[in-house]
C-alpha cells in the first residue's frame, strides 16, 4: 500500500472550500455546523461574516439538532437565505439534520473535512446552490472565483473588464455575486478565471489565464458572433511584447532562472508555461495541491514538496510561503495561499492580460531583488 | 454586520477553540520531537497554517513538522487504527526523541483505540499519547494542559538546583511570547535566578526532562493552572501562578519568586529598589502624557484595564468618559516592558490620533 501519510498538509479541507464558495454570496448567511475549532480557520482566512453552531461535546452525545435549530432560527430572523455547512463529527453521528430547518428555507451542504480537499467542498457547495441554466439569460457566466484564491478579487475585475471589451455582459459570477442574482438563473456559457474551481454550470468556453486568452476569445467569437475581439487581442499582443522585452533585458545579464512551482493545478501549469515561454526557464519541479495532471504530480505534503525544491536548488519559487520558508536562498513570488511575504491590500489579478503581466513582473522583481542581494 | 447584532448565546466554552489546536501549540515547539496527529489532513492544515503565520510574524523561519494520519472516507467506514499505525511507522523512521500522538474528534467518535495502537508499537517507549479528541476533549486550553501534564509525568523527580526556575505554558502563538520571556528573565536576574527550562518552548526533550530539578515553577497565567497543580504535587515545588502583571505585578513577582527560591530577604529588597528606579526611568520617557485625559473603553483581555489604570495613576494622567479614546493592547501587558509598549501606543495615539 502506498504511504499516504502526510507531513504538514498545505491545503484546506472540504468544509473550508464549501464555506469559501458560499461566502462569496454576501446576501447568503453561512452557518458552520461544528465546533469553534472548525470555525476559526475559515473565519480568519476569508475575513467575511460567518455563523457557527460552536458545538460542544454534550451536543454530540445528546444530538445536535436542537442546537442547529436554535442558530438557524436566530439567523433566519435577518430575513436572508441560509446555507448550513456540515463538519466531520455531525456528519458521522447520522442525524437527519434537515429536520432542524424544516420551517426555514435553507440549503444544506454536507462537506465534512474527511471527504476531501477544498475543491471537493467547493464542488459540493456549488452543486447545492447552482441555478438552472436558462437559454434566455443574457450574458456569460464567470467561474473560478473563490475567496480562498489570493487573486479572486483582481481576477473577477479583470475578467469582467475583458468581457466588457468584448461587448459581453456578465450573467452569474461563481462564486462572488449576490444570491439573488444567482437564483435568477445562469447563462448557457461560462468562462473561467481559475479552472481549479470549476462551477460545472453551462458550457465552458475556456480559461482567461493569459496564454489561453487567444483561443478562448476565438471560442467566444464563435458563440457570440457580434463580439468584437480586436481590442482584446491587440492588448494581449502588446502585453506579450512588453513581457518579452522585459525578460530579454533580464536575460542579457543573467542566466534563465531555474524555477519550481507548487500551487493549484491550474495556476501551477500556467506559471510553468509562462516561465518557460518568457524566461526560457528550466522548471524541473511542479507540484499541484488539488489534483495531478499531465506532468504535474499531486502533493499536499509540505515536507515532500520542500525536499524536492531543495534538491532542485531553484533561483525562483512560485508558490506559497510554505515553500519559501524552507528554501530562503531562492527568490519568491506567491501565487497560492498563504503568501506571508508581503502585505496585500490591492486587488491584483493572476487571470487575464493584467494577470499575465502581474506574474512576469512579480517574477522579474523577485529575481532582480535576489540578484541585488535584497 | 449581522453577526454583530445577533444575540448569539455564546458561552466561553463554545468559543474556546478545540483541544487539538491547543495541544499542537505546545507539541510543535519541542525540537527533536515529532507530532503525529490522527485526523484528516484539513485539521492539521489549520494548525500548520496558524504556526506558519506565527513563525512568520516572529521572523523565525523554522517550520515544525506535523505528521498526519490522513483520515479519510475509508477510515471513517473501516476504522482508522491502521492508518495511525502507519503514521507511527513513518514517524519512527527519523528516530525522533519523542513522538507525541494527538487525536482529533473523528477517531474519538468512531471509537478507534488509539492508546492500544500506541502501546503495541515498536517505538512505544518514546510515544507520548495525548487523547486530545478535538473539540470532544474540550477547548484549546484543555489541549495545552493535557500535553504539558503528559510530558511532566515523564520527567523524573530530582533534587532541586538552587537558583533555577522553570517557565510553564508560555503562549507559543502569542506575538509577544519572546518579549514576555525577556521581561521575566530580566526580573529573575535581579534575584540571581535563571531560567533553565521553558516548558515547552524550543527546548529539546532532554532539556524538558530536567523540569524536576527546578527550584520553582512560574506559570504563564491561569490558563495552565490545571497543569501547574499537577506539577506542584508531582515535584513538591512552589508554583507562581502567572507572569508579572504590569508595574506593581513586578514587585509582587520579585517577592513571590524570591521567597519560593529561598533568596535572602535583603536581596529581594535590593531587587525591588532596583526595579523601582528602572520603572521611574521608563515612566520619565512618557512624562509628556502627564495631565492628559484618556478613555479606556472596552477591556479586551481580563486584567488589562487594571494595568492601564495603574499606569494612568503613576503618570498623573486622568481617566474620564470624555477623555481621548485610546485602544488597550489585546494581551495583558507583562511587566515594565509590557507597560512601556502600551504607553508607546498611547503616546502615538494621543499625539497623532
Amino acid at each position: 500500500m502506498a504511504d499516504s501519510r502526510c507531513m504538514n498538509p498545505v491545503w484546506p479541507c472540504a468544509m473550508t472550500g464549501a464555506v469559501a464558495a458560499l461566502a462569496g454570496f454576501p446576501d447568503l448567511c453561512v452557518i458552520i455546523h461544528g465546533s469553534s475549532g472548525c470555525y476559526y480557520y475559515p473565519r480568519s482566512f476569508l475575513k467575511v461574516p460567518l455563523f457557527s453552531t460552536y458545538l460542544l461535546e454534550s451536543e454530540i452525545v445528546f444530538g445536535t439538532i436542537d442546537r442547529l435549530r436554535e442558530v438557524v432560527t436566530e439567523v433566519a430572523s435577518t430575513g436572508k437565505p441560509i446555507a448550513v455547512v456540515n463538519t466531520c463529527v455531525p456528519a458521522l453521528i447520522g442525524e437527519d439534520l434537515k429536520t432542524a430547518f424544516s420551517d426555514v428555507s435553507a440549503i444544506f451542504v454536507d462537506a465534512p473535512g474527511f471527504c476531501g480537499n477544498a475543491e471537493e467542498g467547493t464542488k459540493r457547495a456549488i452543486a447545492a446552490v447552482a441555478p438552472a441554466v436558462s437559454d434566455t439569460r443574457i450574458g456569460i457566466n464567470i467561474d473560478g472565483i473563490n475567496l480562498l484564491d489570493l487573486f479572486w478579487c483582481g481576477n473577477l475585475r479583470e475578467t469582467e473588464r475583458l468581457l466588457g471589451l468584448l461587448g459581453l455582459s456578465v450573467a452569474v459570477r461563481f462564486c462572488c455575486d449576490t444570491y439573488k442574482n444567482l437564483r435568477s438563473g445562469a447563462a448557457p456559457f461560462t468562462v473561467s478565471a481559475n479552472s481549479s474551481y470549476p462551477s460545472g454550470v453551462g458550457t465552458n468556453l475556456g480559461s482567461l489565464l493569459f496564454l489561453d486568452i487567444p483561443k478562448t476569445v476565438e471560442g467566444l467569437v464563435g458563440v457570440f458572433p457580434v463580439t468584437n475581439c480586436d481590442a482584446v487581442l491587440a492588448e494581449w499582443k502588446r502585453a506579450e511584447e512588453h513581457m518579452y522585452y522585459s525578460c530579454d533585458k533580464y536575460l542579457r545579464k543573467y542566466n534563465p532562472p531555474i524555477v519550481v512551482v507548487a500551487a493549484q493545478e491550474s495556476y501551477a501549469v500556467f506559471a510553468k508555461m509562462m516561465m518557460e515561454r518568457y524566461f526560457g526557464s528550466d522548471v524541473p519541479i511542479v507540484f499541484a495541491r488539488d489534483h495531478g495532471a499531465d506532468g504535474v504530480p499531486y502533493s499536499a505534503n509540505s515536507v515532500e514538496i520542500n525536499a524536492a525544491i531543495a534538491a532542485a536548488e531553484p533561483d525562483l519559487i512560485i508558490g506559497s510561503t510554505f515553500e519559501a520558508a524552507t528554501y530562503r536562498r531562492a527568490a519568491f513570488f506567491g501565487i497560492t495561499p498563504p503568501d506571508r511575504s508581503r502585505i496585500s491590500i490591492t486587488a491584483r489579478p493572476l487571470a487575464g492580460i493584467e494577470g499575465g503581466a502581474v506574474l512576469i513582473e512579480g517574477a522579474l522583481n523577485a529575481l532582480m531583488n535576489r540578484q541585488k542581494g535584497n | 454586520m449581522s453577526w454583530r447584532i445577533l444575540p448569539e448565546s455564546i458561552y466561553e466554552s463554545r468559543m474556546a477553540g478545540c483541544a487539538l489546536g491547543g495541544a499542537l501549540s505546545v507539541a510543535c515547539f519541542i525540537p527533536g520531537a515529532v507530532a503525529v496527529v490522527h485526523a484528516p489532513e484539513g485539521c492539521v492544515h489549520q494548525a500548520f497554517s496558524m504556526l506558519h503565520a506565527m513563525i512568520n510574524d516572529s521572523d523565525v523561519w523554522i517550520v515544525p513538522e506535523i505528521l498526519v494520519s490522513s483520515f479519510g472516507d475509508r477510515e471513517v467506514i473501516f476504522g482508522g487504527e491502521d492508518c495511525l499505525s502507519a503514521a507511527l511507522d513513518r514517524a519512527a523512521v527519523e528516530s525522533p526523541d519523542l513522538i507525541i500522538v494527538v487525536t482529533s474528534c473523528i477517531p474519538e467518535t468512531i471509537g478507534d483505540d488509539c492508546g492500544a495502537v500506541c502501546a503495541r508499537h515498536l517505538y512505544a517507549d518514546r510515544i507520548l499519547y495525548v487523547p486530545a479528541s478535538g473539540f470532544l476533549g474540550g477547548s484549546a486550553k484543555d489541549g495545552e494542559n493535557a500535553v504539558l501534564t503528559a510530558l511532566a509525568t515523564r520527567s523524573p523527580v530530582a533534587k532541586s538546583v538552587f537558583g533555577t526556575v522553570a517557565l510553564i505554558g508560555e503562549k507559543n502563538l502569542e506575538f509577544e511570547a519572546d518579549l514576555n520571556y525577556a521581561e521575566v528573565e530580566r526580573l529573575l536576574a535581579k534575584l540571581g535566578l535563571r531560567v533553565t527550562v521553558r516548558f515547552c518552548r524550543n527546548g529539546n526533550y532532554a532539556t524538558l526532562m530536567q523540569l524536576g530539578s527546578s527550584q520553582c515553577f512560574v506559570l504563564r497565567d491561569e490558563r495552565v493552572a490545571a497543569a501547574g497543580k499537577v506539577f506542584g504535587e508531582r515535584f513538591g515545588r512552589p508554583v507562581i501562578p502567572e507572569f508579572p502583571r504590569g508595574l506593581s505585578g513586578c514587585f509582587l513577582f520579585l517577592c513571590d519568586v524570591g521567597k519560593a527560591c529561598n533568596v535572602p530577604e535583603e536581596k529581594i529588597t535590593a531587587a525591588m529598589e532596583s526595579e523601582t528606579a528602572y520603572q521611574n526611568a521608563m515612566l520619565a520617557k512618557f512624562a509628556g502624557l502627564s495631565g492628559r485625559s484618556v478613555f479606556l473603553g472596552a477591556e479586551p483581555f481580563s486584567g488589562t484595564c487594571a494595568v492601564a489604570r495603574e499606569a494612568i495613576t503613576r503618570l498623573s494622567m486622568e481617566e474620564r468618559s470624555d477623555g481621548f479614546p485610546i485602544r488597550l493592547p489585546f494581551y495583558l501587558p507583562i511587566g515594565t516592558a509590557g507597560v512601556e509598549k502600551m504607553l508607546s501606543l498611547w503616546r502615538g495615539a494621543t499625539n497623532h490620533g
